[in-house]
């Protein structure tokens, strides 16, 4: 059981310059988080702040109940991987992994390790054929109860690492000094340090940056994989949407040191809380456009590009519970939801640039008053004819799926649909708290 | 036509090259004359006073000899030279190195200012600390026949401020290794110890190496130092008293012998050590 | 004058622009100027603010403090050890004992004396020594004392502070450190400290308080004729060094002209020969197609190997009137007596001893410009000079601009290589107390102290030395790109 609470915490450097605003984030036990944000936002100073690298200015980190903020980096119970994976250049692999363990030299009860278990059974044996009552008694105890030293034995370290190495699939490189290994490899030997120490939280700080597209997105699988076999809390900070998605279970966006939306990637993209939220998240990016939400009765018009659109659906019903009334918003379309006319009435649009990404077309289009947006169009949704008519200058007529409008403030650039303002996001999770708690105590009565 | 042109161009920087080579020739020669006509004085048992002849009347290892015999303090002044260096540069090596490594690592409140203070400090002609400290080691008794210890101290003292080119090469190394090695269980101190030392090699070796050609070779404190007294010089000190106008005329050619033997042992550092000074050099040049 | 924009500079010609810069960096002088007064004058705000706010948190910790703490406002380290942190409070303690012992029985004497430097000369009445005022003895200890001060006010507010400190974190409900705690933050939180703790304290005693005696000295009229009793003159030194009227004006005004001027032309040609031979050279053996690199680098670094003194000494024999180069050709010139022969010589022979360190510096800098500048030059159609004029000479200006203005200044200091060369000869009548026409500012500061035992008028040199060096610092790191765009280049 490790949560993380991170409350009211900020991050002010010396001259006055505020790198984190009133940061509130409760994590569960075992849950993947993911900061993210363009470069500069404070996800990595945040993480740094749970990590113990850089001092809190205001509020608290406690980490599994305990308040941290005093704690040097080594008792906070917490593993790191760095962007440039900081492998100690003169040790080698080996010796990497182990440097956490051989540095730690509290006293602890340790289950052995399997080599020692080996060891133990093959003495137990031994030790019961000489009818050595002593040693027989201390060996089952010491198999079944684990046993009391200080720091860990080479055996244990081995057994740790060898095991890591062999998850990793790092086990030949041993033996090699971190130079003689390619970026990938130096990523997972940098994990597997992370790896062998029992710790509480799991921080990783653009741990696939400064790989090449491709080996992303294989480290990305064997991160989701890893997860699963380490089972732990994760803080995971990246600057890569698609990273966030695929990883989180809850996301935090963030810009400029405020926190913009927490939640699952499906909430961050079906409602995101704001139009910086609505844009980072999902490529190509969310088109937007400035025009009038009309209401007539019940019913909602949209006039995007000076062509009016019913809004249906659940949109609508939504702002009717809201009771929207006409006013100007900044409607947002994302480029997948926009869909060719094929025949039906539509805004006409001129294709600019045309790029066939294999699966999916990315049409860059521009609409007769010399607005400019995104097309997303599946190639299987396309006729031969259709996909060769696709070239630049053509025109074509597009129309909006009613269901995945976006309505934001032109002011303040929130969602018209979406209650959750940043700060609410603090509140929500003191409500869980609460309630956890709540359910908690009683239960707890009881069982006295 | 293409032919033609091709082969001029080899041509010209086959010339080229030749005159290149020429140039380097005789640069070398220039840089290399003076020891030749050094060792060739060396070897003079004929004349031992100043000459202008290049090549010795009487070949002959007398002058090594008169050396490493009780006649001459020389064998004093070499063993108060070794001493000193040996043991400034083990202390201005760890002085400095941590000097460097703690404004290289750490961020605290007088950082700024000690190193804009040192910047300033520097700014003082080094003398000027002379005039005090030769009467306060006077005062304590560690001038004269007594100065090898006193020097050491001169040395040592202030090694601190000689903290910039181990300090430009700590910043190249990234400082995630120290928040891993932190995160990883150690303590600073074994952050330095094993972490930080292993990796600073080629720059210790530097340091090492300056530190002992330092005080190897210095002429100016050890001379104010030694008062003159013949039991408390070093080499330089020493050897230059061969110099006076009343002892040069059969000295010249041992203070030549004492000349080669003096330089045979940093020549040997610098035959092994070659690299690191070199990037020491470099590094820290480039570094300011 | 015109304001261009920075696109419309672009369109000017080059001798245009180039008058254009210069005219925009004279006219910010005033400005600059204007910057620094701000500069120090807030400074010195926040300087007058700071104590204020000082005095106040001291006194603020008094009222508001518990007895523990008001106790220990008079004995240091009584709050520590009443709050059971019994290893600071007794360090503490023990420094306030030792400094109230070393003031009642030692420092106290020397400080009092220290406005007049002793009134009583050593005196022999019937054949019997009565000791006087040693006014050296006086100076320093009284300069040590006044350090000594400076240590305990330190020391007592941190004492202070800790108090402050220790009541809140106990009003906090949290545990102070303990004496072992103290131990470990040693090898870890205060590791710094301990690492600083000796080179700092070396500095402090062996460089600060020497140069702050020094300083002092130069408004004393301590010399080696009466070195045990001297008094202040207050600003008599530095008034001989500007007396410049014609008739009446010193000699040692004259010769720390004459002497500076030759230091800073000793110091232009040192560095620039230097810089460029050596440039030449290092260009010279990485050229491509040339072999055998190792070996020439090698010959060159040899001679950083030997001890200057036997180079420089053997070289300088090499020079005289029956020495080898005079032999060589069948000449007979006397090198180290004619002004203008020594100090070429004197610069010539320092690029022998500059040469080969130059040429490593350079290799250094050389190997790290990258090749495709080159190589996009050659396509451009850049010949051979353009690309040393246009690529390799303001990269290498750029990034050795600050090694330039170190190497300047050091040259100036340069105390070897003129002293081990010609002592500073050959010496004029014409100068205060013979100095000499290769004399640099450093030699002669040197010989003025230990050969001629004026240690006054040598602080004097030396507190001028420090300001020719500092100014010049100050106004070339002002100028050269070097510091201020870091990332130009790359």
């Amino acid at each position: 059981m490790a949560e993380v609470i991170i409350k009211n915490v900020k991050k002010i450097y010396s001259g006055n310059v505020t790198a984190v605003h009133d940061f509130n984030l409760h994590i569960k036990d075992k849950e993947f988080i993911v900061f993210v944000g363009p470069s500069g936002c404070g996800k990595s100073t945040t993480l740094r702040m749970v990590a113990g690298l850089e001092d809190i200015s205001e509020g608290t980190v406690s980490i599994d109940g305990e308040v941290v903020n005093d704690m040097q980096p080594k008792d906070r119970h917490i593993s790191m991987v760095f962007q440039n994976y900081a492998l100690y250049p003169h040790l080698t692999v080996y010796e990497n992994m182990a440097f956490p363990l051989r540095l730690d030299k509290k006293q602890r009860v340790e289950p052995l390790s399997p080599t020692e278990v080996e060891r133990a059974q093959k003495e137990l044996e031994a030790a019961r054929a000489a009818g050595n009552a002593a040693k027989v008694a201390k060996l089952e105890d010491e198999l079944q109860n684990g046993r009391q030293q200080k720091g860990y034995t080479n055996d244990q370290i081995y057994d740790r690492v060898t095991s890591a190495a062999q998850v990793l699939g790092i086990t030949q490189y041993l033996t090699r000094k971190p130079k003689a290994l390619s970026g990938g490899q130096r990523q997972r030997v940098a994990i597997g340090r992370a790896m062998v120490k029992d710790c509480k939280v799991f921080l990783m700080d653009e741990p696939l940056s400064n790989l090449d597209a491709k080996l992303r997105n294989q480290m990305r699988a064997e991160i989701i994989l890893l997860r699963k076999r380490i089972n732990t809390t994760f803080i995971y900070v990246t600057h890569d949407q698609t990273e966030a998605m695929t990883l989180g279970d809850r996301i935090v966006c963030m810009k400029d040191g405020f926190i913009m939306q927490v939640g699952t990637p499906a909430e961050l993209f079906d409602m995101p809380a704001n139009l910086f939220v609505a844009q980072f998240v999902g490529a190509p990016m969310m088109n937007t456009v400035n025009c009038d939400l009309s209401r007539e009765g019940d019913k909602y018009f949209v006039n995007p590009y000076g062509y009016k659109l019913p809004v249906d659906g659940e949109k609508g019903k939504a702002l009717l519970e809201r009771g929207v009334q006409s006013r100007p918003i900044i409607l947002g379309m994302r480029p997948e939801h926009i869909q060719l006319a094929r025949g039906k009435e539509g805004i006409p649009v001129t294709i600019q640039v045309n790029e066939m990404m294999g699966s999916e077309y990315h049409l860059h289009v521009t609409t007769e008053q010399g607005n400019k947006l995104i097309v997303r169009i599946p190639t299987i949704s396309l006729t031969d004819e259709e996909r060769n008519s696709m070239v630049n200058g053509t025109q074509i007529n597009i129309t909006f799926s009613g269901k995945a409008m976006h309505f934001f403030d032109p002011e303040s650039e929130k969602n018209l649909l979406v209650d959750i303002t940043n700060a609410d996001a603090y509140e929500l999770d003191a409500d869980i708290i609460k309630h956890e708690q709540q359910e908690e105590l009683p239960k707890a009565e009881k069982e006295e | 036509m293409a032919e033609r042109k091709h082969m001029s161009m080899s041509t010209k920087r086959r010339i080229g090259n030749v005159a290149s080579y020429v140039t380097l020739a005789l640069i070398s020669i220039i840089w290399i004359l003076p020891f030749v006509f050094l060792l060739l004085r060396s070897f003079d048992v004929g004349n031992t006073g100043p000459s202008s002849a290049i090549f010795p009347e009487k070949f002959g290892f007398g002058n090594y000899i008169y050396l490493f015999t009780a006649g001459a303090d020389f064998l004093k002044w070499y063993f108060n030279t070794f001493i000193i260096a040996l043991v400034v540069c083990v202390v201005q090596t760890a002085m400095q190195f941590s000097m460097s490594y703690v404004l290289s690592r750490y961020r605290f409140k007088l950082r700024k200012f000690m190193m804009n203070f040192m910047l300033v400090l520097g700014m003082f002609p080094g003398f000027l600390t002379m005039i005090v400290l030769y009467q306060v080691l006077k005062t304590i008794g560690l001038t004269g026949a007594n100065a090898v210890p006193g020097l050491i101290l001169v040395y040592v003292a202030s090694s601190g401020m000689g903290y910039y080119v181990s300090k430009g090469f700590l910043d190249t190394l990234p400082k995630s290794l120290d928040e891993a090695a932190l995160v990883d269980g150690a303590t600073r101190a074994q952050i330095f110890v094993r972490v930080i030392l292993p990796l600073c090699k080629p720059i210790l070796i530097y340091t090492v190496l300056t530190s002992f050609m330092g005080p190897w070779g210095d002429y100016v404190f050890a001379y104010t130092v030694s008062l003159g007294n013949e039991a408390g010089m070093n080499v330089a000190a020493g050897l230059n008293s061969w110099l006076a106008p009343n002892m040069i005329n059969d000295h010249f050619a041992p203070f030549c012998a004492g000349g080669v033997v003096v330089a045979i042992p940093v020549m040997v550092l610098f035959l092994f050590l070659q690299k690191y000074y070199v990037e020491g050099v470099t590094g820290g040049a480039v570094k300011g | 004058m015109k304001n261009y924009t920075d696109l419309e500079l672009l369109r000017l010609s080059k001798a245009k622009r180039t008058g254009h810069k210069i005219g925009v960096t004279f006219r910010s002088i005033p400005g600059k100027f204007k910057r620094l007064g701000i500069k120090i004058g807030l400074f010195f705000k926040n300087l007058v603010f700071g104590i204020g706010h000082w005095f106040r948190d001291i006194a603020l910790t008094f009222v508001r403090g518990d007895w523990k703490t008001k106790v220990s406002y008079f004995v240091m380290g009584f709050g520590n050890v009443s709050r059971k942190q019994i290893f600071r409070g007794i360090l503490f303690f023990f420094f306030e004992v030792i400094f109230i012992l070393y003031m009642a029985l030692f420092g106290g004497r020397y400080l009092s004396k220290l406005y007049i430097l002793g009134t009583n000369e050593k005196t022999i009445v019937d054949g019997v020594e009565l000791p006087g005022d040693n006014s050296f003895n006086i100076l320093l200890y009284g300069v040590l004392t006044l350090f000594f001060i400076v240590a305990f006010i330190y020391t007592w507010n941190l004492n202070i502070k800790q108090n402050r400190i220790n009541e809140q974190i106990l009003k906090d409900q949290k545990q102070l450190d303990t004496g072992k705690d103290d131990l470990r933050a040693l090898i870890d939180k205060n590791f710094h400290k301990t690492l600083l703790a000796l080179p700092t304290i070396g500095i402090i005693i062996f460089t600060v308080l020497p140069i702050f005696f020094m300083i002092l000295v130069a408004f004393t009229d301590y010399e080696a004729s009466h070195s045990t009793f001297f008094g202040w003159v207050g600003f008599d030194n530095f008034g001989q060094l500007f007396n410049w009227s014609n008739s009446g004006g010193s000699k040692f005004s004259m010769t720390f002209g004459q002497i500076l001027l030759w230091t800073l032309i000793w110091a232009f040609f040192a560095t620039f020969t230097n810089y460029f031979i050596g440039m030449l050279i290092a260009m010279l053996i990485n050229k491509k197609g040339i072999k055998l690199k190792k070996l020439w680098r090698t010959v060159l670094v040899f001679s950083i190997a030997i001890p200057q003194f036997i180079s420089l000494l053997f070289v300088s024999k090499m020079f005289t009137t029956d020495g080898i180069i005079n032999s060589l050709f069948h000449t007979h010139i006397d090198f180290w007596n004619n002004q203008w022969s020594a100090r070429i010589c004197v610069i010539i022979i320092n690029l022998w001893i500059g040469v080969p360190y130059l040429m490593l510096v350079v290799t250094g800098i050389l190997m790290n410009i990258p090749k495709d500048l080159y190589e996009s030059a050659n396509i451009d159609g850049a010949n051979g000079f353009q690309q040393y004029t246009k690529i390799t000479l303001p990269y290498m200006l750029f990034i050795t601009g600050p090694y330039l203005l170190t190497s300047f200044t050091g040259n100036m200091n340069n105390f070897n290589v003129i002293y081990l060369l010609t002592g500073g000869g050959p010496e004029t009548q014409a100068y205060y107390q013979n100095a000499g026409r290769t004399d640099l500012l450093i030699t002669w500061l040197f010989k003025l102290a230990v050969n001629k035992g004026e240690y006054d008028f040598a602080a004097v040199v030396g507190i001028l030395v420090f300001i020719v060096v500092a100014g010049l610092s100050l106004i070339i790191y002002n100028i050269i790109p070097s510091t201020k765009n870091e990332e130009e280049f790359q």
